[in-house]
């Protein structure tokens, strides 16, 4: 077992630089999930750790051992491929042992591994098909098996399970949640899926445009966002965001924005002289309430549509023109909801954002 | 179950039509065929009074037992194989290795690589530079002239080239994450992948050695040397000029035409034999359930 290290990576490809110094330390063990949008670099950094693509600058080491100009034959690394690259002229067994083979491990050996793992994964009665006569599950598993059938140091995933329908792919999730718990190597795992990053990660690194947003663990990053970006990638629906002024009325601080006003938590780094003071409210769809409290504040809305999810629907309207979605329980009825005409507020559910950074007010400094 | 009616009458007479065109193809290409064989097996008087059609008339087996009893039919027939398994297992060495190396991304001057290898298929020095080529060379009356001389072609090359560049990339990268060297991952990926393409310029290389017929001619002068075709044309050129040999044909059971008809149709028969062979290669779908694009 062993830790990855990644200080300032750089990828450039020609003169576009499209990973600028990343800075990441995976844990010995630890299940790390590098989740952003396309094109934001999260491949790009995994195929580096893999070694299928050149780093430009900066240094990686697994193990402690310096792996730049390394062969990924030579990093000890095993990689899950989002298209799953099964050999299709070689049957299960023969897909998962093609590493084993490769490195001359003997063939009585190779056959125990073979079974071993085929056993882990539920492929022990398809061994002997190919690739083509089985499932996508199945092929993924089988992706898995070639990877965990070498005992590597690090698993990489790219984005193994975005080829798998919705039902599948909730599945696999929890497969590879319980492989990963039963042989406790390091992972690394890319997906532009939020909620994947959210349930399988013990830490989540959010990236854009080649850089890291913000490194934390799944409830970190949900609860305390370092900016707007990670709080409108990480949650859904997304944190529900509204443009607003700063007002300061004795010691509370106030968030004005068209007729309505909010009042916002006491926060550190906003004070008096903020007075006018042009920030972005972000406040999540679940922090909403539909009834008034003591503390609460309200605006008032008009719901365009209600989605029911069953025990839970999505209110959708529109604030400041921008659409604003909330969830609320159904308690078995949407009767309830249908009439609503306001939402209520608690200052200490609401995030407040420097619109000229992006920044949040009062990031904590355990964090930082 | 219900006849459902999915072709309009325009699409039927379409397809008809087409029928009709392939049929007439599949004829024209063949009648030659079936006609030389019927003459082959015909007597020299049938063959000559041109009443051969369609089947042999006055069967005989005369004109094999003529062209079967002579040790040059024989030797010939052999350096034809030769040169063809040779050749072929040569141009294979040859092509497979440049194709892969061709469609590389990280060959250094790919571009350019290709380009020259390409260039080759526009312009040739031409018949005289290339047998002086071969003659400065030691390879004039050489087996190896033949094997060597024709194993690089350009137009396979770059067949199996575009075939390599079409597998997917992530099939090169599993196998290079497995521990797989660049030897490994053309001989127990990429050419288990492209049996289809492998297939095809296998079947060219068989057929151009096979039939090759011009170069043996210019290149080899020794009769112990020459390859099956180079033998019939001497046949045919020896039987038209040999008049003792006409005179004998007025009282024999076979003619010119008849010992002509019989190498060619021995000439064919290995290359039918072979093809079935290869046949279940050229289906489509080898890649199929290996990646999900």
């Amino acid at each position: 077992m062993a830790g990855v290290t990644l200080d300032k990576i750089v990828k450039c490809y020609g003169d576009i630089e499209v990973v600028h110094g990343i800075d990441l330390n995976v844990a010995e063990k630890e299940f790390v999930v590098l989740v952003g949008p396309s094109g934001c670099g999260k491949s790009t950094t995994l195929r580096m750790v893999a070694g299928l693509e050149e780093i430009t600058d900066g240094t990686l080491t697994i193990d402690d051992r310096l792996v730049n100009n390394v062969s990924p034959k030579d990093r000890d690394v095993a990689m899950v491929f989002q298209n799953y690259a099964l050999y299709p002229h070689l049957n299960v067994a023969e897909n998962i042992a093609f590493g084993l083979r490769i490195r001359k491990v003997p063939k009585d050996e190779v056959t125990k591994q073979v079974a071993e793992v085929a056993e882990i994964l539920g492929l022990t009665e398809y061994l002997e098909r190919k690739p083509a006569d089985l499932s996508g599950g199945q092929r993924q598993r089988v992706a898995m098996g070639r990877a965990i059938v070498r005992h590597p140091k690090v698993f990489l995933f790219d984005e193994p399970l975005s080829n798998l329908d919705a039902k599948l792919r909730t599945q696999m999730r929890a497969e590879i949640k319980r492989l990963h718990k039963r042989l406790g190597v390091t992972s690394i795992y890319v997906t532009h899926d939020q909620v994947e990053a959210m349930t399988l990660a013990d830490r989540i690194v959010v990236m854009a445009d080649g850089r890291i947003e913000q490194i934390g663990t799944p409830m970190d990053l949900f609860n305390h966002p370092k900016n707007i970006f990670v709080a409108s990638f990480i949650g859904s629906p997304p944190m529900n965001q509204i443009e607003a002024e700063v007002e300061t009325r004795g010691d509370k601080l106030f968030a004005n924005f068209g007729d309505n006003s909010l009042e916002l938590p006491a926060l550190n780094e906003l004070s008096g002289s903020d007075h006018g003071r042009k920030v972005t409210l972000g406040i999540r769809p679940e922090h909403i309430m539909t009834q008034a409290d003591a503390d609460t504040s309200s605006i008032g809305v008009e719901l365009d549509l209600i989605e029911t999810l069953g025990s839970e629907a999505l209110l959708h309207t529109t604030v400041m023109d921008k659409p604003f979605v909330v969830k609320a329980e159904t308690h078995g009825d949407i009767k309830h909801l249908e009439n609503l005409n306001a939402f209520h507020f608690k200052p200490g559910m609401i995030k407040v954002f420097d619109r000229e950074t992006g920044n949040v007010f009062d990031y904590p400094e355990r964090l930082k | 179950m219900s006849n459902m009616n999915l072709y309009s009458r325009g699409d039927k007479f379409f397809v008809r039509i087409n029928m009709v065109l392939v049929g007439l193809f599949t004829l024209a290409t063949l009648y030659p065929f079936i006609y030389i064989a019927a003459v082959s097996f015909s007597s020299g008087m049938a063959a000559r009074s041109g009443v051969v059609v369609l089947t042999p008339v006055e069967a005989t087996l005369a004109a094999y037992q003529n062209i079967l009893v002579q040790p040059e039919f024989w030797i010939s027939y052999g350096n034809t194989f030769i040169y063809t398994i040779g050749g072929t297992i040569m141009s294979l060495l040859i092509v497979i290795p440049g194709a892969y190396a061709l469609s590389r991304p990280q060959l250094l001057g790919r571009k350019y690589w290709n380009l020259i290898v390409a260039f080759t298929m526009w312009f040739n020095a031409g018949m005289i530079p290339f047998w002086l080529n071969m003659r400065d060379l030691g390879l004039l009356d050489s087996y190896w002239g033949i094997i060597i001389g024709f194993a690089v072609n350009a137009f396979n090359i770059i067949l199996l080239r575009n075939f390599f560049e079409s597998i997917p990339s992530s099939f090169e990268e599993a196998a290079r994450m497995d521990g797989a060297n660049e030897f490994q991952i053309l001989w127990k990926v990429f050419i288990p992948l492209s049996k289809p393409a492998i297939a095809t310029i296998t079947l060219f290389c068989v057929v151009a050695r096979w039939n090759g017929f011009f170069w043996a001619m210019i290149l080899l002068q020794d009769e112990d040397k020459v390859p099956l075709q180079v033998f019939l044309r001497k046949t045919i050129a020896e039987l038209s000029d040999d008049h003792e040999f006409s005179a004998s044909l007025i009282t024999s059971s076979f003619s010119a035409e008849t010992v002509n008809a019989a190498i060619i149709v021995c000439s064919i028969i290995p290359v039918l034999l072979f093809y079935p062979f290869i046949q279940k290669y050229f289906n489509k779908g080898i890649l199929l359930g290996g990646v999900k694009e």
